[in-house]
């Protein structure tokens, strides 16, 4: 686009041929008033709030969709434009309730803020203003329809962004409706950006509704850890307890917004289930008792019980903060183990993943094709999934290949739904067809492999795209041949010059990477520490009945007479109260400084928003102490900062894997487990509104009608203590787990 | 009179093929199909004739056709907007009852003038006489192998289609009516991007009213120069002007341009027995109204009803008599505005409402006496502010009754009854 001179104001400026006016004058700082325009929708022009003059031009001009051209010359300010906005203005107001001292927009209110500077302070409207009827569209978002000024925003989110039109506008004139067109109400994963997008207070969050003026809080920028993008948020808080959160822009992570699990999980923040107070087990009785006797017990502990070094293991869940990874390994190379993992969901680590992301989330919208393998990405990674969408919509095409279908919000080219022991041979398929249309040598391992119709087809798509990505998701972790599969991904990536996105290990996994949280030379992992019967634990935010693959053995191994536990909890849980010799109440979420490492290797560094309730204490700051009672050297540090900036100037090697391919197919069933979405941590787990919705009843053993009989049961039955749900959308020999455990009772 | 819409009204079975044709149809038709006229002809004779968009924006149509870009290598698309909705209207309807093949072969010129191969004519809900009439022909053209895929051998094609509407009068919008074509809710939308450059399904698309498109055939069969010599300046032709109200014999009348209103309303058998005119709406109710006396001294084209102080528009002429309540008539239409609008833009779903309530309140006897200029300031409010010019023909109506009429409001407010009808 040509440069051009355009003259605003009296003021000349530079731009580019075509640009929308708006684009313009937000770039310049001058103000224009609206509310149908949002830098991330279509244009809408229907509010026609930004009205300006444009000389020549007979009628005043809406700056949000008037493209620019040379010499044009616009006034923003002058009478007519003024003339314009005032009687725009006046018109959003006759049928607006004005009810602002009881809506919970008020205070952050565009409408508000427009009306203090272009409104008029006395009405000329009489007549009877129009009321709206509400509807219930859902546990996170409350309707005050009367308020809607019908800007289309909240609709136009959700044709182009959500990828679901839920909301629309309905009947016309004066009798046009924005509301949903199912009575199931609002469904999507990103939903809660609607409030955000609403200029006014029709839509607001219910959780928060009637809680607090806005200008009451504090917004303390943060970062979510529930999956591998790290949100950018606001988190909202007053006297010391979060109360709301919000998407804070960051163009190169969440653009504009955030999923409904970042912003609705801060309500498990003040579960009554939350862990307050340290305690210790004597004589298999708890004592509440003050840190330093907790501390001091524990150090006693792990004197008394580890009498080798070797004895000593250290679990963390995946939403530890880089730090907490950090730390808590070096106590344990401090004192001179290397039992240290993180990888409790996985079945077999000699068989799994390993393989570098080496693309930006930014760049994902970017691909020509995607080939995603074994993941439910919209419901897994709502933002990564966001970003393909929008590569799909720019043209992009996208193959999948997954044990069970799914809804996806976008067009699928092909979707292979394909049993979990037949993947790998799939893939290596896939590849012996790229290795023979490049007349390359088919190495031996391939020999079996068919080069299939379907296999030929997903080869070309990536042999033929510029830009192609292969994503690997959560479903492949247990899958037999799990190393194998991503082996053959590394090949195909390599000959195709696709990139690779792995989002198979989510939330703050990549952090534990970076901490070298993974057990070292002469090191067990999580599985050996198990079958080894250890003296003692050191255990990170571990709820062994969800969070371990194989929990009953977890379970039994902790449990040991013998074996001394210390806990370090947010929540309070039976199971672990049951094993455990310490419980340390530490700090949830947004209750800690810390950092998160996202799928790109972005890391993100957060304060406190606030305090943990109680006696709680952030878990850095735990494991600084508890280091430094058990007089280990190098613990002196005065704020998490500089632990970071310790984990920055270290750079562990990554540990050479195994490049064995198998593709044998395995027989038997295979069962792919998965927390569902919203009960993916414990927060979330107790986030009671997102239990609420639609997603956050997904909770089923699905598998087909020939699966089913083979394993003797039947649709209602519970299968590994989930309801059983007969579906052909799930491929052979295959039961598709998504359990939610999430924890009623109070917030 | 009825020289070119309305040429075989008096034959019999005018809406048939065998009667367009033997008064000249399809000649033009069948000469492109031969390879004997260029698109750049065409274009040329339309702008000669001086031929303007008879929907009522009255935008030359030569220049229009000329706006497509012919050789874009995609779907190009012909629209006829048969939606007639306008109150006071009712001339494509009696195109299509009987003359739908000039409607056919108009749209199937302009798709060969802008390489498009496929048209539409979106046709009003209620008319259903007109739907089947105009279905008739498009049977009777294809049985001839006049529509279709590579017409008699030539590399010409040309489909049509007909849709029917669903009764809103914002369809007849052509940006609407786009819209509801394809499938959506009627809303028109934000210019630019005009059709031209991005019409029906995103493509280049040309939108013509049904009597432009009839009027096509014979201004190339005759010359443009023979139609814009029926004409005056600056109004090519004739022209279907729709009388109704207070006349005797109200119809449609296809008169050149620059007949005077005298003789139009004579033609219609003058106001009726016992009454005086009093006012005059000249082309549909968006346009303004005028006096008697100003409407007595103006000629029926563009510049002329212009010059009364009004606009052409769609020829829609509406003949009030002294009987005639203007506070009432002015209400009557605010409801209409009121009733029909999209509701997208602000100043149009918010403001046609108070426009209708407040005069509402007046009629009930409750007026107020800043009503007047609260009415005023509401439709200058509205006017040059909304998207399409719906916003625009709610508001001139009230700034033309309240200016040419205000007594009559004045004393309805104060007195709390009509001062015509008490
Ligand atoms: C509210 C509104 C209603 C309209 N209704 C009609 C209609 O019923 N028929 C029509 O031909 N044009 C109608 N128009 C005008 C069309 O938008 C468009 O200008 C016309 O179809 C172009 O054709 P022409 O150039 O042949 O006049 C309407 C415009 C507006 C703003
Ligand atoms: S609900 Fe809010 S975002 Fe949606 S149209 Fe109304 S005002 Fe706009
Ligand atoms: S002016 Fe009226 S009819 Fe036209 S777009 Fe706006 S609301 Fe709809
Ligand atoms: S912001 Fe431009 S019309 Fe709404």
């Amino acid at each position: 686009m040509a440069d051009i001179e355009i003259e605003i104001d009296g003021n000349i400026i530079n731009a580019k041929a075509g640009e929308m006016l708006i684009a313009v004058t937000d770039r310049e700082g001058i103000s224009v008033p609206r509310f149908c325009y949002h830098k991330k929708l279509s244009i809408a022009a229907n509010c026609r709030m930004c009205l300006v003059d444009v000389e020549g031009a007979p009628k005043p001009q809406p700056a949000c969709s008037t493209p620019i051209s040379d010499g044009m010359k616009i006034h923003t300010q002058n009478d007519k434009a003024k003339a314009s906005q005032k009687a725009v203005m006046e018109f959003l107001l006759i049928n607006h309730p004005l009810d602002c001292p009881i809506c919970d927009q008020g205070g952050e209110c565009e409408l508000q803020d427009v009306a203090m500077d272009h409104g008029s302070d006395v009405s000329r409207f009489t007549e009877g203003k129009r009321i709206v009827a509400d509807s219930d569209i859902g546990a996170l978002i409350q309707t005050d329809m009367t308020r809607c000024i019908h800007c289309t925003r909240c609709v136009r989110f959700g044709a182009e962004v959500a990828g679901i039109m839920e909301m629309g506008g309905t009947g016309r004139g004066e009798d046009m409706k924005i509301e949903p067109f199912l009575a199931e109400g609002i469904q999507s994963e990103l939903s809660g950006n609607m409030i955000d997008v609403c200029p006014v207070g029709a839509l607001t969050s219910k959780p928060f509704r009637y809680e607090l003026r806005s200008w009451q809080m504090n917004a303390v920028s943060n970062v979510a850890r529930h999956d591998l993008v790290g949100s950018n948020i606001y988190t909202q808080t007053y006297k010391g307890r979060v109360k709301r959160i919000v998407a804070k822009d960051n163009e190169s992570v969440n653009e504009t917004w955030i999923s409904d699990r970042d912003r609705f999980s801060y309500e498990g923040l003040s579960h009554e289930n939350r862990l307050l107070v340290p305690k210790i087990k004597v004589e298999g009785a708890w004592q509440e008792v003050e840190w330093n006797v907790a501390l001091d017990f524990a150090v006693r502990g792990l004197e008394k019980n580890v009498r080798q070094a070797d004895q000593l293991g250290a679990l963390s869940s995946n939403t530890a903060t880089l730090e907490e990874f950090y730390l808590l390994q070096k106590i344990l190379r401090g004192t001179g183990s290397e039992n240290i993992d993180h990888r409790l969901n996985v079945k077999d680590i000699d068989n799994t993943i390993s393989l570098e992301s080496n693309i930006k989330l930014a760049g994902l919208e970017g691909v020509d094709h995607a080939l995603v393998i074994g993941s439910n990405l919209r419901l897994e990674q709502p933002m990564i999934n966001h970003r393909l969408r929008k590569a799909s919509l720019s043209g992009a095409s996208i193959d999948v290949i997954n044990a069970m279908a799914f809804d996806f919000n976008y067009r699928i080219n092909s979707e292979n739904i394909i049993a979990p022991n037949q993947t790998a041979l799939t893939l290596a398929s896939i590849l012996k067809s790229v290795l023979k249309s490049a007349h390359t040598e088919v190495p031996e391992y391939l020999g079996n492999a068919e080069v299939t119709e379907i296999a030929t087809q997903l080869a070309n798509q990536l042999t033929d795209s510029d830009n192609s990505v292969i994503i690997l998701g959560e479903h492949v972790i247990n899958n037999p041949q799990a190393l194998s599969i991503s082996n053959l991904i590394s090949e195909i990536a390599q000959k195709t010059n696709s990139t690779i996105l792995n989002v198979s290990a989510t939330a703050n996994s990549m952090a534990a990477g970076l901490a070298h949280f993974v057990p070292g030379k002469g090191g067990l992992d999580v599985n050996a520490m198990l079958a080894a019967n250890l003296n003692a634990y050191i255990l990170l935010d571990i709820y062994p009945q969800y969070d371990f693959h194989h929990s009953v053995q977890a379970i039994e191994a902790l449990s040991n007479d013998d074996t001394f536990v210390i806990s370090l909890n947010s929540f309070k849980d039976d199971v672990v109260s049951e094993y455990s010799d310490v419980l340390l109440p530490i700090a949830s979420f947004y209750e800690t400084s810390g950092s998160h490492v996202n799928v790109e290797g972005k890391v993100q560094s957060f304060t406190a928003a606030v305090n943990a309730p109680s006696d709680a204490k952030p878990a850095w700051k735990v494991l600084k102490v508890l280091a430094d009672l058990l007089e280990l050297p190098g613990f002196h540090y005065a704020d998490s900062m500089q632990v970071t900036s310790e984990i920055m100037h270290k750079s562990y090697k990554q540990h050479v894997h195994d490049e064995n391919i198998d593709i044998t197919v395995k027989r038997g069933v295979n069962v792919i487990w998965q927390k569902s979405p919203y009960a993916v941590d414990v927060l979330s787990r107790h986030a009671v509104s997102l239990q609420d919705t639609k997603i956050g009843q997904i909770n089923s053993a699905s598998m087909n009608k020939a699966t089913a009989k083979k394993l003797e049961i039947t649709q209602g039955d519970n299968y590994l203590g989930v309801p059983v749900s007969i579906s052909e959308s799930v491929a052979n020999s295959c039961v598709f787990v998504n359990a939610n455990h999430a924890i009623r009772g109070q917030s | 009179m009825n020289e070119v819409c309305f040429k075989t009204l008096d034959q019999k079975d005018p809406w048939s093929l065998k009667t367009y044709e033997a008064n000249g149809g399809y000649s033009v038709w069948r000469k492109i199909l031969k390879g004997e006229f260029t698109p750049e002809q065409i274009i040329d004779e339309l702008k000669t004739s001086g031929l303007r968009g008879r929907g009522g924006a009255g935008f030359p149509t030569g220049l229009k056709w000329s706006f497509m870009p012919r050789n874009a290598d995609m779907q190009k698309y012909v629209v006829c907007n048969s939606d007639e909705g306008e109150p006071g209207t009712c001339k494509d309807r009696d195109i299509l009852r009987y003359n739908p093949h000039s409607v056919i072969e108009g749209m199937a010129i302009g798709g060969f003038v802008m390489n498009a191969t496929k048209g539409y004519n979106y046709i009003r809900g209620e008319f259903m006489e007109p739907f089947y009439r105009f279905e008739g022909a498009l049977k009777e053209a294809y049985a001839e192998g006049l529509l279709g895929e590579n017409l008699y051998d030539s590399s010409v094609s040309f489909d049509l289609y007909t849709h029917l509407g669903a009764g809103a009068y914002i369809c007849g919008e052509e940006t609407a009516l786009l819209e509801s074509l394809e499938g959506k809710k009627g809303q028109p939308r934000f210019k630019p991007p005009f059709p031209a450059n991005v019409g029906l399904f995103g493509m280049p698309t040309t939108i013509n009213n049904t009597e432009s498109f009839a009027s096509v055939p014979d201004i190339l069969a005759k010359g443009g120069q023979w139609f814009a010599d029926i004409g005056v300046e600056n109004s090519g032709g004739c022209k279907l002007f729709s009388v109704t109200g207070h006349v005797n014999e109200p119809a449609n009348f296809e008169v050149p341009m620059g007949t005077s209103f005298k003789d139009l309303l004579e033609m219609a058998g003058g106001v009726r027995e016992g009454h005086t005119l009093k006012a005059v709406i000249p082309g549909g109710s968006s346009t303004p109204v005028l006096t008697a006396e100003a409407a007595m001294a103006m000629t029926m084209d563009y510049d002329g009803i212009e010059k009364a102080g009004s606009m052409l528009g769609a020829g829609s002429v509406i003949i009030m008599d002294d009987s005639t309540c203007m506070v009432e008539t002015l209400t009557r239409l605010a409801h209409f505005y009121y009733d029909e609008s999209c509701g997208q833009c602000t100043p149009c779903r918010e403001g046609t409402g108070w426009l209708y309530r407040v005069l509402k309140r007046i009629m009930d006897g409750n007026g107020k006496a800043d009503d007047i200029d609260l009415l005023m300031g509401v439709q200058d409010k509205i006017m040059g502010n909304t998207i399409c010019a719906l916003g625009d023909a709610a508001a001139m109506p009230v700034e033309s009754f309240l200016r040419n009429f205000r007594k009559e409001f004045e004393y309805y407010i104060e007195h709390g009854k009509s001062m015509v009808k008490g």
